[in-house]
């Protein structure tokens, strides 16, 4: 188990960290995500996908369902809301900096709008005809501008 | 729809990143197990968001991992579900433990009476044995009583009575001797009990000198006792009183009985 803590938590709390933009309560939501997977492991189906798409699909769930459960307290309290605009950059952690560099390398060439949508997803939770409506693109564009930027990304997988 | 139009519809992208219906995973599921073609492309998929995830990674602190690690194993020594425990399961445990006390006074009781039968069992395996024994000395009573009345009716010893001296008038013994094996045999009829230190001697009186033919006791319960070969015919046998393991001649005073061959 603390093979999957050594190898894991990063790439984890990155993914956890950029959704709910907050140091402390991104390590809350890891120390939840490990406990969640040593109570689920055995539900973990090889025939349905990798390892680590369950294990990041997890973490993706409790960051973006702490980030709603904030965002609802904080709708009581300011009515404010639709600022959260995440970069990827992750601004305000201290232990980015490393990272920065790889994560432009990925990123780099990625089109402006491929990229949003990309963030909308990925770090937002957003779905697909959410990121249409929220901000009045066509589904059609926003599925192919996810594609392509996936694809991006596989590029990076023959290197 | 064609593998490709599937493929590129984006359903594959929100799967990997779970944001479908049930209904519409458990169609991909299917679609996933049924073509190899889709099968690689959700993989590439998952990999790309592999590459993404670990080119976004942020390094943890290291006593955030140390804590998550010890977690881990606490984790691992506690029951795995904290949840609230159903009525039913209340129930079912309550009937455990039910049956468990049910049993254990059950079985305690089986216990007594086991170690009860045990015991009874000891002491009739014990009876078993003495009555064995019992019967082994029966049959070995009967055994020599057989032999003695064969040799008491057997024609190839002789018969030779001997008769209370004037020490003991009313003393009788009667001694079988076979002329061919040597063997002498003694059938006690009447003898005064002796003291613990006192033995009777039976003599074979040949050619005019006394003989030892064995000693025996007074309180002797067999039929014939058997004593020792005399190798030649004597002319008369009698018997004595000596000191217990018997004497090298015989005290001639203390005589009780004579039987002339």
């Amino acid at each position: 188990m603390s093979y999957l803590v050594d190898n894991y938590s990063a790439a984890i709390f990155g993914a956890i960290s950029r959704i709910v933009n907050n140091e402390p309560v991104a390590q809350e939501v890891l120390q939840d995500c490990f406990m969640k997977f040593w109570d689920k492991i055995d539900q973990y189906d090889p025939q349905k996908g990798r390892f680590f798409t369950w294990m990041i699909n997890i973490a993706r769930n409790l960051a973006i369902d702490r980030l709603r459960s904030r965002e609802m307290k904080k709708e009581e309290k300011t009515d404010d809301i639709g600022n959260y605009v995440t970069e990827i950059g992750g601004a305000g952690f201290s232990q980015q900096n490393v990272d920065g560099i790889g994560i432009k390398e990925v990123l780099n060439n990625l089109r402006e709008e491929e990229r949003f949508v990309l963030e909308m997803a990925y770090f937002k939770g957003y779905t697909q005809s959410e990121i249409s409506e929220e901000f009045d693109i066509p589904l059609g564009t926003v599925k192919t501008r996810f594609r392509m930027a996936l694809m991006h990304m596989r590029s990076f997988l023959k290197e | 729809m064609k593998t490709e139009e599937y493929i590129s519809s984006g359903v594959l992208e929100l799967y990997v990143l779970d944001q479908l219906s049930t209904q519409e995973r458990k169609e991909v599921e299917k679609r996933i197990a049924e073509n190899d073609e889709i099968r690689e492309e959700v993989d590439q998929i998952e990999r790309s968001i592999e590459v993404l995830a670990f080119n976004t990674a942020i390094e943890i602190p290291g006593d955030l991992k140390n804590s998550i690690k010890v977690q881990s194993i606490q984790k691992d020594a506690l029951p795995k579900d904290k949840e609230v425990i159903p009525l039913y399961l209340k129930y079912a445990v309550a009937a455990s433990v039910l049956i468990a006390i049910t049993a254990s006074i059950l079985a305690f009781d089986y216990w007594n009476k086991w170690q009860t039968t045990k015991s009874r069992l000891a002491e009739l395996i014990a009876q078993n044995y003495q009555y064995a024994e019992t019967l082994n000395t029966v049959n070995q009573e009967l055994l020599d009583a057989q032999s003695s009345v064969a040799i008491m009716n057997s024609t190839e010893f002789d018969r030779i009575p001997m008769n209370g001296t004037d020490n003991s008038p009313s003393s009788a013994a009667i001694v079988y001797w076979n002329q061919t094996s040597r063997e002498v045999y003694l059938s006690i009829q009447n003898l005064e009990n002796l003291s613990r230190d006192q033995q009777y001697q039976l003599w074979a009186i040949i050619d005019g000198k006394p003989v030892d033919a064995g000693v025996f006791d007074s309180n002797n319960t067999g039929l014939l006792l058997e004593m020792k070969n005399v190798s030649k015919k004597p002319a008369a046998f009698a018997v004595t009183i000596e000191p217990r393991g018997g004497s090298e001649n015989p005290t001639l005073e203390t005589m009780q009985v004579i039987g002339n061959v």
